[in-house]
């Protein structure tokens, strides 16, 4: 059996010749969170915009439930199943709340766009009493509970994550992070970004660790909590037994 | 000349300006270029009409007389429609062929010089096919209606317009005020806002750009027509209309906050009108200078333009 999705040996970058993603291969299953940490400047983010079509892969594959997804125009994945929010400018401050759902839900038949709208109001009760705001007026937690709910009103298969904490409040962290759970139970698989290791690892099925371009690591969430290699990736050192 | 004079003819300018400068700011608005071929659209609207008016009144033996007292009739109409259509087919054309590949791999001076040139070859291209000499729609000489009753005449002084002013005015008010709820209520008018401010993330949402960028073309394309052919009306068309009204068209959008609809709107329409006032008061050699000493006293107020957002 295949997982939902598949890198295989994916090489992207911003500039020909300068791959920044450097042969990384990761699977997430059905279900499953998976989390992908990594110091800063590993490529995670770079990463994720290559799986989500933003960034051009110049080698290796991605294949979404078995479906060769390489180099398919990003506008055309939400409709595939894959929804990507990324970090930073994640909705549109020049719309508002309810614009940005409708928007997003645009791709859907039209008699399933109002319910679908709905649906993400009513699992971000905060949202809704703010669905006539400028999302640019939203507070940090809001605009991150409005991008989560965007990147679920198409109903995708796989939604990938880039540090949906930053810039949170420990409690909202808790929130948003309880919320990633209730969506992954839903039947929703998540490929979840992170800087916050132990936050991200309590939620986590799996997870990997980026570093340079490739995975230096990966387990079970089991298996990498108590893994002090790590820690010491994120120092920028080399984890024993793995030094040339 | 009455101060209420001054104002109407000032606003009728200012409609026309405002409806090149929409076209010129959602450009910019999208593509994030400044557009210098945009004039030539105007120019190219209003010979299309000339060259359709022919064919309307030649062949199809539609009636060149006016509708009520306007010189429009359905000729011309029919030859607005058309040259709306054809305008918008040009700029996606021009698109296609020239900017969408300079996107990918020039810069945005690239992309300027290149509307430069189009501009050139456009513009001669006109005088190549027309000949250099203006040309009228219509011979007839429009006769201004007073539009005041005689008891507010008495204390305002009084607007005369012909009904092709009219006409114009009533013409971009329809269009403005269809602009605005398609901008704000249709889903192709938000995936065009959304475009505007952060492509990729439209792409994210499933909003093919390509297929917005096409439509800011026809839109623009669509309002030059239209400018063009009231330009054609109110005065003539000439190879060179849209060379000189490519300054009034930046400055309004400027003036407005580059890439703002309204912007463009509120901008053209005080354009239009401070150099209406300007000619009554200094004289016509100085009309443009006059559009340029507006658009710095709001910049200076205003840096980002009367709508625009600063970062
Ligand atoms: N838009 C971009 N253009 C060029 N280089 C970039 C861009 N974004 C990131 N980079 C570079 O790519 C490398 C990896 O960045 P990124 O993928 O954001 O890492 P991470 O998300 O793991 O912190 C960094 O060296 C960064 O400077
Ligand atoms: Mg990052």
């Amino acid at each position: 059996m295949s997982a939902l999705l598949d890198v295989a040996g994916l090489e992207a970058g911003y500039e020909p010749g300068l791959p920044i993603v450097r042969g990384a291969s990761l699977t997430v299953g059905e279900r499953e969170i998976v989390v992908l940490l990594g110091p800063n400047g590993a490529g995670k983010s770079t990463l994720i915009k290559a799986i989500a079509g933003l960034v051009p892969a110049s080698g290796g594959s991605v294949r979404l439930d078995g479906r060769d997804i390489t180099g398919v125009r990003a506008d055309r994945l939400p409709g595939m199943g894959l929804a990507f929010v990324p970090q930073t400018e994640n909705v549109f401050g020049t719309l508002t709340v309810r614009e940005n759902l409708e928007l997003a839900a645009a791709i859907l038949p039209r008699s399933r766009r109002a319910e679908a709208v709905a649906r993400a109001l009513a699992l971000f009760p905060d949202l809704a009493a703010q669905a006539g705001l400028r999302a640019r007026r939203l507070s940090g937690g809001q605009r991150q509970m409005l991008a989560t709910a965007r990147g679920l009103i198409v109903a995708p298969r796989l939604i990938l994550l880039d540090e949906p904490s930053a810039g949170l409040s420990p409690k909202l962290v808790d929130d948003v992070f309880r919320q990633l759970v209730r969506v992954r139970d839903s039947g929703v698989s998540i490929l979840l970004v992170e800087q916050n290791v132990r936050a991200a690892l309590a939620i986590a099925d799996r997870g990997y660790v980026l570093v340079d371009g490739r995975e230096r690591l990966s387990g079970r969430r089991d298996e990498l909590e108590g893994n002090p290699a790590v820690g010491a990736l994120f120092l920028g050192g080399v984890p024993a037994g793995e030094a040339a | 000349m009455p101060l209420v004079q001054v104002l109407a003819d000032g606003l009728v300018v200012g409609a026309m300006i405002a409806l090149g400068a929409v076209g010129l700011t959602l450009v910019y608005a999208i593509l994030r270029f400044a557009n210098f071929a945009h004039g030539e659209l105007i120019a190219w609207g209003g010979y299309f009409a000339l060259s359709l008016l022919t064919l309307a009144t030649g062949w199809l033996g539609l009636e060149a007389g006016g509708i009520g007292g306007l010189s429009i009739g359905w000729a011309l109409l029919a030859a607005l429609a058309g040259a709306m259509v054809l305008t918008a087919a040009l700029g996606i054309g021009l698109d296609a062929l020239l900017f969408r590949s300079l996107r990918r791999r020039g810069g945005a001076i690239t992309l300027i010089i290149a509307s430069f040139g189009a501009a050139l070859a456009l513009r001669n291209l006109i005088a190549f096919l027309y000949g250099p000499t203006p040309t009228y729609y219509s011979r007839a000489i429009p006769m201004a209606l007073p539009l005041l009753p005689e008891e507010v005449a008495a204390v305002t002084g009084q607007i005369r317009m012909t009904p092709d002013q009219l006409f114009i005015l009533g013409l971009t008010a329809v269009l403005v005020v269809a602009l605005h709820l398609f901008l704000s209520r249709s889903t192709l008018g938000r995936a065009m806002r959304a475009t505007a401010e952060n492509p990729d993330l439209a792409r994210l949402f499933g909003i093919d750009t390509r297929v917005v960028i096409r439509w800011t073309w026809a839109i623009g394309g669509m309002l030059a027509a239209v400018a063009g052919v009231c330009f054609g009306l109110t005065a003539q068309v000439r190879p060179q209309m849209g060379f000189d009204l490519l300054l009034p068209l930046f400055a309004a959008a400027i003036l407005g906050g580059i890439g703002s609809f309204h912007g463009a709107v509120a901008g053209g329409l005080i354009l239009g009108v401070a150099e209406s006032i300007g000619v009554h008061l200094i004289g016509a050699e100085y009309r443009q200078a006059v559009a340029f000493v507006v658009l710095i006293a709001v910049l200076i107020a205003r840096p980002a333009g009367l709508f625009g957002e600063r970062d």
